[in-house]
């Protein structure tokens, strides 16, 4: 025992002894930096499945945004050709070439089906994307002010109770029959009640924070109700809010196809109009290319946004972050 | 709770008229009415004047407006006695402009003018159109008549008081003389001979023959005493009610031998107790006349298959009641063993029905089931096959079982991390035991809540599963109305779905009140 203290530089009568002082040491913060979003994404690219699936996402969007750039795309250049149409791959390989155009095969209307499918996949991932940036963004602030004010929260439940009530179709068919089926028809049909569901969602999440003891306690301090919404509740829905995109963008790509395929979708050869306009060669030998593709890159889009955004979800709960 | 849930039904009626006056705006007001013509042909055979007047008479079908003509309007004047049969043949031959109208017919075109004018309607004349020689042209014949589009409050007020009609003896006018009006009761109903024992009450005077009878059909007794009209259809089912759309059986006609009130007999497909009142039918039609004794002649027929909302319930009930009972204890069992294999096989089928969009996976269990299985893949009401059944129910189970397992993994996970639960294993219960006695009464609470808005919707049907498999069930009603401008079932259908909402959200609420007695919602308890 008394070895061991020797050892340490003290005296035996002395257990305690003085350490010199250093202004430069004290200066030094013992806890490590803590960033946000430096932590969510460390988070996030800790598990390697994810690095994987980003860079499939990743990829296929940028494929999808500059190969029909890239390559001239006229659905209609073999419509004279009877002999260019429905062709399953080896056929269409035979009879075009060995080239990346074949080799899906072509459509009905003699169309290469690899150009179609990214094609509609661009138009596709646009919808979904702009639409669940403009819903987000309306329904998370009309979701907060519902959630905060008692009063606006008494009208917005009959709103919501009401408009909830009509078909979402009914509402859809009747902005393609007021405009035209274009592009920006379905984004106002899809954003004009699809803000709703969402403000509703954040409301109820802002109704269970806002009554929470720290929030109390904020008030109580005076903190005023922007700051409390800002500092106290915001950072608590980034998760909540992630999580929400990463359902939103497929569920829009979804229901693009769901549209398409009960006659009120676009106009524009979406993967929705694509799914819509082969459905009969699902059972047509020999034609189940045209058919299948888009099936299975509008679900592997779906897929990947959906996985990306959860695991993305689950990285900016800052209870992950240990 | 009875008061409060009187209160919850007013609310839910006040939303629901809301809603059908917002659905009412939208496609009366805010669509292109011309749209309805766009593959009208007998519009495209129309030419000037016809082609106008054309419109119109569809447009008040299509019920956008009224719409009055002046050969109408004077028709009118001498049904009431107002004017004798020489005045009106003279008053109603129009001039081919109005200069060359006969003074009796000004003076009642002026008449027609003012009388509609105040009532806030739209007269317009056209003059004929003629061609070189003084031949009119094709359809230019000069035309006359007043419209006027019905205002939003008073369309309401007519569907919702035309909602409900209740049969009474005073249902044929009076002037039509059909013997003492009345109701008679008999223990031996007259349709199966009148020898058979069946009650019924049989009217006369009133719509329906039959008020009230049995008969060898769920539910076995039947009345027509109350019904529904939730809006007449244009062009889906024409001129038959929504309602009717919805529940009149389909299929081949059934055939049996049916004894005629006047005993004539013969192989036929007649429910007699559909009988309905058609003023004149028999005097007009020979074959009534030989079967009937009385003008209730119009019967409907009896089919093999089932209604619309049938097929959708049957479907989508047992789809919903296969989701509850695989989805929940594999929720569970995921639960239990979180983050082990079954666990995440568990959660990548989740993801797969959440991000894959529905008509893919539904085309995928078609082609599965179709080519591995080698089931039929598509409906065939004439077939005794159950197994056409699989497919459709299937494909409505599997996802809303994904979502189901979603939520109760969520609940359960989130209820074994609470402090009763630490409590109770701090007491040395079993897992089981606490698996089982204390996390699951809790996480079941807000599924239970869900039961009756699932059950509820079946009725709705479901639009791609019943369109890819070819169900004739009710899911696309409503697309098709939209598709066809029919109005009338457009109508229909959102209060039908509006009042479904309504009643689930309120049974769900009665449901968690009974099923968690902490829950209560009368203000007493509280």
């Amino acid at each position: 025992m008394s070895k061991d203290l020797e050892k340490f530089g003290l005296s035996n009568e002395e257990l305690f002894s003085f350490v010199s002082h250093s202004d430069v040491e004290s200066e030094k913060i013992t806890a490590p930096r803590y960033s946000y979003w430096h932590s969510v994404f460390r988070v996030f690219f800790r598990n390697k499945l994810n690095i994987v699936i980003l860079s499939v996402l990743v990829l296929l969007v940028a494929f999808a945004y500059i190969y029909p750039t890239v390559v001239h795309y006229n659905p209609f250049a073999n419509l004279m050709d009877p002999a260019a149409k429905h062709l399953s791959p080896s056929r269409a390989i035979e009879y075009f070439g060995a080239s990346i155009h074949s080799i899906l095969g072509t459509g009905a209307a003699g169309e290469p089906t690899f150009d179609a499918i990214w094609n509609g996949a661009r138009i596709s991932i646009s919808l979904a994307f702009i639409c669940a940036a403009i819903n987000i963004t309306i329904g998370v602030i009309v979701g907060s002010i519902w959630g905060f004010s008692k009063k606006v929260d008494v009208v917005m439940m009959e709103v919501y109770n009401i408009l909830g009530n009509i078909p979402y179709i009914l509402f859809i068919s009747v902005m393609v029959m007021l405009f035209t089926a274009s592009f920006w028809t379905i984004v106002l049909a899809l954003t004009i009640t699809g803000w709703l569901a969402i403000a509703y969602f954040i409301r109820t999440q802002v109704v269970i924070i806002r009554d929470r003891e720290y929030n109390l306690a904020s008030r109580c301090l005076g903190t005023s109700t922007i700051k409390i919404a800002m500092k106290n509740i915001l950072p608590f829905m980034t998760s909540i809010i992630v999580t929400l995109l990463a359902t939103e963008i497929p569920s829009y790509i979804s229901y693009e196809v769901f549209l398409s395929y009960i006659g009120m979708g676009l106009s524009d050869m979406s993967l929705g109009r694509l799914i819509f306009a082969a459905e009969s060669a699902m059972v047509t030998p020999g034609w189940e290319f045209e058919f299948w593709s888009p099936v299975a890159i509008a679900s592997i889009i779906t897929i990947v946004l959906y996985v990306v955004g959860q695991n993305l979800g689950d990285a900016s709960d800052p209870r992950t972050h240990m | 709770m009875g008061k409060y849930l009187i209160k919850r039904l007013l609310h839910g009626l006040l939303s629901i008229i809301v809603v059908v006056a917002l659905v009412m705006v939208m496609i009366y007001s805010m669509l292109d009415r011309n749209l309805v013509f766009a593959s009208d042909s007998v519009y495209q055979h129309q030419g000037s004047n016809s082609k106008v007047t054309y419109m119109y008479s569809k447009w008040e079908e299509y019920g956008y407006l009224d719409y009055v003509t002046y050969a109408d309007y004077i028709n009118e004047l001498a049904r009431s006695g107002e004017i004798d049969d020489q005045t009106r043949e003279q008053a109603v031959m129009l001039g081919r402009t109005p200069k060359d109208d006969s003074e009796q017919t000004s003076e009642y075109v002026q008449r027609f003018v003012q009388h509609y004018e105040s009532q806030g309607y739209t007269v317009r004349r056209l003059n004929a159109v003629v061609r070189a020689g003084g031949r009119l042209a094709d359809g230019g014949q000069q035309a006359l008549f007043a419209h006027r589009d019905l205002p939003l409050f008073q369309r309401l007020w007519k569907y919702f008081t035309g909602l409900f009609q209740v049969d009474s003896i005073h249902y044929v006018p009076e002037e039509q003389d059909i013997g003492a009006r009345g109701l008679t009761f008999t223990l031996f109903d007259p349709a199966y001979g009148g020898t058979v024992f069946s009650p019924a009450i049989i009217g006369n005077g009133t719509q329906h023959k039959y008020l009230l009878y049995f008969d060898s059909q769920f539910p076995f007794l039947h009345q027509n005493i109350l019904t529904i009209q939730l809006g007449t259809s244009y062009s889906v089912n024409t001129g038959i009610d929504v309602f009717d759309t919805m529940t009149l059986s389909q299929g081949s006609y059934m055939q049996s031998t049916i004894t005629y009130p006047s005993g004539h007999t013969e192989l036929s497909a007649d429910d007699l107790h559909t009988a309905t009142y058609v003023y004149g039918s028999r005097a007009s039609s020979p074959l009534l006349a030989d079967r009937f004794h009385d003008d209730y002649t119009n019967v409907s027929t009896i089919r093999s298959g089932m209604s619309k909302l049938g097929y959708s319930f049957v479907i989508g009930v047992i789809s919903v009641i296969m989701a509850y009972v695989l989805g929940l204890p594999i929720g569970i069992l995921m639960a239990r063993k979180k983050d082990k294999l079954i666990d995440k096989l568990g959660t990548v089928y989740i993801i797969f029905i959440i991000a894959v969009p529905s008509l893919a996976y539904i085309f995928l269990f078609k082609a599965i089931g179709g080519s591995l299985f080698g089931l039929p893949t598509t409906f065939n009401m004439e077939s005794s096959n159950k197994l056409m059944y699989v497919l459709p129910i299937v494909s409505l189970a599997l996802p809303s079982m994904a979502n189901l397992m979603k939520w109760m993994r969520r609940y359960m996970i989130d209820q074994s991390n609470s402090d009763y639960v630490k409590f109770a294993r701090s007491g040395g219960l079993s897992e089981g035991e606490i698996f089982t006695r204390h996390i699951m009464k809790n996480a079941a609470i807000p599924i239970v809540h869900g039961i009756p808005s699932s059950v509820l919707f079946s009725l709705t049907g479901a639009i791609i599963t019943e369109r890819v498999y070819v169900v004739p069930g009710a899911g696309n009603l409503l697309t098709e109305a939209i598709n066809r401008y029919d109005n009338g079932v457009i109508i229909g259908v959102t209060l039908f779905y509006a009042v479904l909402s309504v009643v689930a959200i309120i049974l769900g609420d009665v449901l968690i009140a009974t099923v968690d007695p902490r829950i209560s919602f009368s203000t007493k308890d509280r």
